[in-house]
């Protein structure tokens, strides 16, 4: 279990963008754990200030315009060094994570066991509710993540990551999109830190199936793969 | 003269007019635009010059050859104008970052 003084340095990143529907509950849930939460708004057409005025300890930053989800966790990232944080934890906003598994995340980091905690959904049985395309797809992303990093991960797409300061100095995510996952995969290949899987639920409610990502956006990723190791 | 031949070093003369109006920008730039201009109006004019030039180089007819060769060009142009856009994306980025992270500096 983590003391409050050490909750003080963990930050977690929450890339935002036109979820206004229910990032009030996503915030809500985290808040008992006392975690600085920042949120990066990326240029929504209406922006959440006024749903979330009374909840205090939250840092809200706001894209101009929108970039994307990559562009988002990065500059949510470069605000937390930037506060003095020890340990950083990114976050999705529709509600797919639990606010609970944080903990089981930041557990190998802070026994110094791994500099990067990345969750993984297929590690247990029973964590998730994914329809079988997208099954497929992340089967598929696995091996196209293992082409282009040679790490072979379990969970190819997961936006609910932790890590130690050390890494997260070390990312620097170039794509603004959603290859970000693979790029997270790509700076620890890179900079040799240690990493572990840790099993972590992902629930999506109608409301994320519907505002996530298709089946269709990952061809999408793998162009912007192909196009980043060309270009970079 | 034919009328494509008309109908192409009109072309040319246009998109030429064009650039010097755009962009006179260096000596150099000048120089190679004379010269790919200057081509231009040859080969059309004497069409003939291309077909010869394609028979050594194996291909059948210089209408071929100029096609392979703009293939081949205008991949170029389209990887230099990516990367071109890749940069301005990423220079957007910084600034956008930049005034999110100091907007939220201002407000603590």
């Amino acid at each position: 279990m983590l003391n409050q003084n050490n909750s003080d340095s963990i930050f977690v990143i929450i890339p935002f963008y036109n979820e206004n529907t229910v990032i009030r509950e996503v915030i809500e849930r985290l808040l008992p754990y006392n975690y600085k939460i920042i949120l990066v708004d990326d240029g929504s057409t209406k922006s959440p200030v006024d749903i979330l005025s009374d909840i205090n300890p939250l840092h809200y930053l706001r894209h101009k315009v929108n970039l994307g989800q990559g562009a988002s966790i990065q500059t949510g990232i470069d605000f937390a060094l930037q506060k003095g944080a020890k340990w950083l934890v990114t976050f999705d906003a529709d509600g797919q994570h639990l606010a609970s598994d944080i903990e089981s995340l930041l557990l190998p980091l802070q026994n110094n066991e791994a500099d990067i905690c990345i969750a993984s959904r297929f590690l247990e049985k029973g964590k998730h509710n994914a329809t079988k395309g997208r099954k497929i797809t992340l089967k598929v992303g696995r091996w196209v993540n293992y082409f282009f990093t040679g790490l072979f991960l379990s969970d190819a797409h997961n936006g609910l990551r932790a890590m130690n300061r050390l890494a997260a100095e070390k990312i620097n995510l170039k794509e603004n999109r959603m290859a970000h996952a693979t790029e997270f995969l790509l700076a620890i290949k890179k900079n040799k830190l240690r990493y572990k899987e840790v099993s972590a639920s992902v629930l999506y409610s109608d409301y994320s199936r519907e505002k996530g990502q298709s089946v269709f956006s990952s061809i999408r990723i793998f162009f912007d793969l192909v196009l980043h190791k060309l270009f970079e | 003269m034919t009328g494509i031949k008309i109908l192409l070093t009109t072309g040319v003369a246009f998109i030429a007019v064009y650039f010097f109006l755009r962009l006179r920008n260096s000596i150099f730039d000048i120089f190679i635009l004379l010269l790919l201009i200057a081509a231009a109006v040859v080969f059309i004019l004497f069409p003939d010059i291309t077909n010869s030039i394609a028979n050594k180089l194996g291909v059948g007819r210089g209408a071929d050859l100029v096609f392979y060769t703009s293939i081949l060009i205008f991949w170029f142009v389209i990887l230099k104008l990516y990367a071109r856009i890749r940069r301005l994306e990423q220079i957007i980025t910084q600034v956008v970052r930049k005034d999110a992270i100091d907007e939220a500096e201002k407000m603590n």
